[in-house]
Order: C-alpha cells, then structure tokens, then sequence
C-alpha cells in the first residue's frame, strides 16, 4: 500500500511499542497478533529503527501480510495483516 | 511442520554478553524457535542464585562500564533475567545448567541456579542438541 492508502487503514488492534528498544516492538507484536483473528488489521508504533524492517520480514516468515510503514514524527506505523 | 531449533553455548557470565543473548532469544521467540541453551563455566556463576542481580561485570570496552549499564537503564532495557524470562514465556526454551560448570561455582543442585534453570545436563546434551540446530551459537 502507498502512504495514502495506509492513512486510511483503520487497524482492528494497535500495539504501542514506543518505549521499547529491540527486541522490544516485535515481542510486543507477536503477543499481540495471537489477539487478532486472521485478515484483521494491526499497526505497531516503534520509534525503534530496526523494527521497521524486523517486523516484514518476520511477517514473511510468519505468514502474515505486511501492508507497509508509515513514517510520524519519531516514530513509525508499521501495518500487517493476519 | 516442526519449529527451527536455535542451540546456544552461552559461555559469558558478564552482563553485556548475556544481554546480548537475551535479544537473540527475543529474536528466537518471535519466530517460535526451540531453543536449547547450555549454560557453560563463567555463565554457571551468573546463573547462581546469589548473584543473577548483583553480578554487573562486563567483558568488552570495560572502561565504559558506568556509561554502558546507564545507557542500558536509560532505554528501558530489561535486565538479562527478565529477556531470558520473557523468551521462556513466549516460546520452548530449555535451559541446561553444565555440570561441571555448577561444581565450578559450587553449584551442585538444581536449587542452587535461578528458576530459569530446567535440569543439570553433561556435554552430550550439548552435541546431540547442537547436531539437530538450525542455528547453533557460542556468546
């Protein structure tokens, strides 16, 4: 999805992982993903560099569907389908 | 299909060693890996029960020992314990106290490691453990 299309996803769940350094956001994520059904929507707000890219490749492996990244002020939205 | 096993010959007894194995184990969790860890000489003492929390040496850059352990507090960053223990919540770790290591730091019953700690094994757990890893570590 390109930013404005991800600025119109209204995610079933949101993890806020801000205050957290990596591993952090993706342990966060994937206790959170067990609390959404499957093709639900979930964001996940890091300020951490890393996840942005932790979190699409551990979609790849997991089977989910990453949907992409939105950038904020000193953060990010990281979007994922189940 | 069965989970990908990490294997990890944890050698370090220091803080900055252990914290760093506690974010591959973070690693491990979120992708569902087994984990075997077998906890080796200097890291026998870190897993004693009286000094899991109190022990705060460092292996590397020891200088800026002071600088690194506040850097550490500053980004709220869980001490090794809490990763390792976080990591046995989320996913199958087995940790596997030497025994020779125990004996090492007079450590010779199960009771006498953190709770962390599942069983006292000898090394052929270790092979027959690291012959089946996907990923087999030595921190």
């Amino acid at each position: 999805m390109n930013s404005e299309e991800l600025a119109q996803v209204k995610a079933d769940r949101s993890v806020d992982a801000r205050g957290t350094s990596c591993p952090g956001p993706l342990l966060a994520a994937k206790k959170a993903i067990g609390q959404i059904e499957k093709g639900q929507v979930m964001e996940v707000l890091s300020a951490d560099e890393g996840t942005r890219r932790d979190i699409p490749k551990w979609c790849s492996k997991k089977g989910y569907e990453y949907l992409g990244t939105l950038e904020e002020s000193g953060f990010f939205k990281i979007f994922l389908r189940k | 299909m069965a989970n990908k096993k990490l294997t990890l010959a944890l050698f370090s007894g220091s803080v900055d060693k252990l914290t760093a194995a506690g974010v591959i184990l973070g690693g491990a969790a979120a992708e569902d890996m087994d984990v075997d860890i077998f906890v080796l000489l200097q890291a026998a003492f870190a897993f004693k029960k009286e000094n899991a929390l109190t022990n705060d040496r460092v292996a590397e850059i020891t200088d800026k020992k002071d600088e690194f352990l506040a850097s550490l507090k500053f980004l709220g960053a869980p001490h090794w314990t809490e990763a390792f223990r976080t990591a046995k919540e989320m996913t199958n770790v087995n940790i596997h106290i030497c025994g020779f290591a125990g004996k090492v730091w007079n450590g010779y019953k199960l009771d006498d490691f953190i709770d962390l700690a599942d069983d006292i094994c000898g090394i052929g757990e270790y092979m027959t453990s690291a012959e089946t890893a996907d990923i087999n570590l030595f921190i």
